[in-house]
């Protein structure tokens, strides 16, 4: 999940079936998350794009019909007219969740019953997709057939967000890391989702088992075997991705800071031995907690710059430069993966880097242009970066409007 | 406005609390009865009676019977020594389809699930230790579904039928039979993979 400040707590691990849920109300088996981990070969130089983008009742857009072609789009406009509200929609055509960590109700227009989400994607081929969402129903179709797994749809359009909240990955809770590791992963290992979705739910029980006064010991190894199974495969993922990630987030940080500072990332599981020991360990713990104190829903990701914790050691800029590098580090490594780089929604973060780290972020801008790819950024007229002025595609947004300039 | 008569809306009331039938399906149902021939809706009364009347709960195993025990509790070619643990009894039935299985069956009546405040006491286990008691076993099958709840109460079944002496053995998880691997969702996969088996040559 992006952005996070503004969530409310919940549960740990709860962030991608959130999205699954809010469209498919049960009837989705198992809730399985793909992405074609086959595509490199096939996919090379085929940039996806997204083609056409149409909204009704979403947010503050009545109706809105628009074309865009691969590139460069640059959404201008004076603030609350409306931007962000289309980033938000494209990434939820992405990942059908909002990037700004809200509910389907959030995103209705005031005053309607429902939104509805519609984009065609052109990538391999054509693709269409189709969401609506109100209170009591939720549709999606791909290419007018409803979706019944997730895993046939996840994967039609990738995209990747940069904001300000993202500056969490580093100031906030371990939960916002673990996010982020957790989508990455969502977004690359088919495997790994149902396994989370697996976990949450065994951890879940098990903690309900814990809140009685005296819980049933019997009942509760029950629960603990099958928690460190699905715990074990969860670490095991984290464990295999952090060292492929961690050079990719190390070179961007360098690309974008301005002193020679050098980013060290690491995954720090809250059980580094054997998680069935651990948990025994802890149950005198638990019985003062009354809910399960160690497993991979306390994992964290260790940010350190130059050998000192990023979150502590390091001025308000840096912070934000390294959440930037994260993100980078996030789009190339889906690149590398699968061939052609997500779409990438850049909202306002230009406006808060110097010309030198914005210098930083045109590689991977570049990238994304030679492999037809499209980004699409906001800006605040007065603000937007003219040294990455070349191709603009340049939209005015006012009031929900939005209108080629 | 019309409304539709008083029983029309008691029939549909009473249909709709059936498990797959909405409130649409439930009036749909209800109009047809009131317009078919009498003969025809008396039959079906009279059938639905009956079936309820005539069966019940096996005693020994919790299976669906019309005589008691249970044809199959009672079967003296099946192996009692083999018990086979399910969930409901409806899984009773799809194992016997297949036709594989000689042995005897136990129904738990459900599965733990501390979330739905469903614990042991709640399920057939205590009846089932007094069976094993009574007559041992040399194996108990842990056939039960492949969820979070049913994986949790094979590993609490295994741990509290430990000690018995019996062989304690789960069903095998991986590709159905006859389909292709694009047909299996990931994480059949992975556990097909899991467990996967040498092969002679």
């Amino acid at each position: 999940m992006e952005r996070n400040g503004s969530r409310s707590p919940r549960k740990p691990t709860d962030l991608p079936q959130r999205g699954q849920r809010r469209f498919f109300r049960g009837g989705c088996r198992g809730g399985i998350h793909s992405t074609v981990a086959t595509g490199a070969s096939f996919t090379q130089n085929h940039g996806v794009h997204l083609a056409e983008l149409r909204l009704r009742d979403f947010r503050n857009y009545g109706r809105l019909d628009a074309q865009f072609t691969p590139g460069f789009h640059l959404f201008l406009g004076r603030n609350a007219q409306g931007k962000t509200n289309l980033l938000e929609a494209i990434y939820l055509l992405a990942t059908l969740r909002s990037f700004r960590g809200v509910g389907g109700t959030h995103m209705v227009r005031h005053g309607a019953k429902g939104y509805f989400v519609g984009g065609t994607v052109v990538g391999r081929g054509p693709a269409e997709i189709r969401a609506y969402w109100s209170p009591r129903e939720r549709k999606l179709s791909l290419n007018g057939a409803p979706v019944k797994r997730l895993a046939d749809f996840l994967g039609t359009l990738r995209a990747v967000v940069f904001c300000s909240e993202d500056v969490q990955l580093v100031k906030g809770v371990s939960r916002v890391r673990r996010r982020f590791l957790d989508l990455l992963l969502a977004q690359t290992r088919p495997d790994y989702l149902p396994l989370l979705l697996r976990y949450t739910q065994a951890l879940r029980m098990r903690n309900a088992l814990l809140k009685h006064p005296l819980p049933d010991e019997e009942q509760l190894a029950g629960f603990t075997a099958e928690l460190v199974r699905l715990g074990d495969g969860l670490s095991a993922a984290r464990r295999e991705l952090a060292p492929r990630f961690a050079p990719l987030a190390a070179q961007a940080f360098r690309r974008i800071a301005s002193e020679a500072d050098e980013l060290g990332l690491e995954y720090h599981p809250s059980v580094k031995g054997d998680l069935a020991v651990a948990l025994a360990n802890s149950r005198s713990r638990e019985r003062t907690y009354r809910t399960t104190m160690v497993g991979p829903h306390r994992d964290d990701l260790a940010l350190r710059v130059n050998g000192q914790p990023a979150a502590q050691y390091t001025s308000e800029g840096q912070k934000r430069t390294l959440a930037l590098a994260l993100k980078m580090a996030q789009a190339e490594y889906m690149t590398g993966l699968h061939g052609s780089p997500p779409v990438l929604l850049i909202d306002d973060v230009m406006g808060e880097l110097d010309a030198t780290r914005r210098a930083g972020f045109l590689p991977l801008l570049n990238q994304s242009q030679r492999a037809g790819g499209q980004v699409f950024m906001t800006c605040t007229a007065e603000e937007w970066p003219r040294e990455l002025g070349r191709e603009l595609i340049r939209w005015s947004v006012d009031a929900g409007k939005l209108n080629q300039a | 406005m019309t409304r539709l008569p008083e029983p029309v809306t008691a029939l549909a009331a009473a249909l709709g609390r059936l498990p797959g039938i909405g409130p649409r399906s439930a009036e749909r149902i209800a109009l047809h009865v009131v317009q078919s021939d009498p003969t025809a809706v008396r039959d079906l009364a009279a059938a639905l009676t009956l079936a309820r009347e005539r069966v019940a709960s096996c005693s020994i195993c919790g299976a669906l019977t019309e005589s008691q025990p249970c044809p199959v509790c009672t079967d003296p070619r099946r192996d009692a020594t083999t018990v086979c643990i399910v969930e409901r009894a409806l899984d009773v039935l799809s194992l016997e389809k297949s036709g594989t299985y000689r042995g005897h069956y136990h129904v738990l009546g459900g599965k733990l699930s501390p979330l739905n405040g469903v614990g042991p006491e709640d399920l057939r286990i205590a009846p089932l230790e007094q069976r094993l008691d009574r007559a041992p076993a040399r194996e108990i099958i842990l056939a039960l579904g492949g969820d979070v709840e049913g994986d949790a109460t094979a590993h609490y079944l295994a741990r509290r039928l430990a000690g018995r002496g019996a062989r304690i053995s789960r069903l095998a998880q991986g590709l159905p039979a006859g389909g292709g691997l694009e047909f299996a969702d990931e994480l059949t996969l992975s556990r097909a993979l899991e467990g996967r088996r040498d092969m002679a040559p």
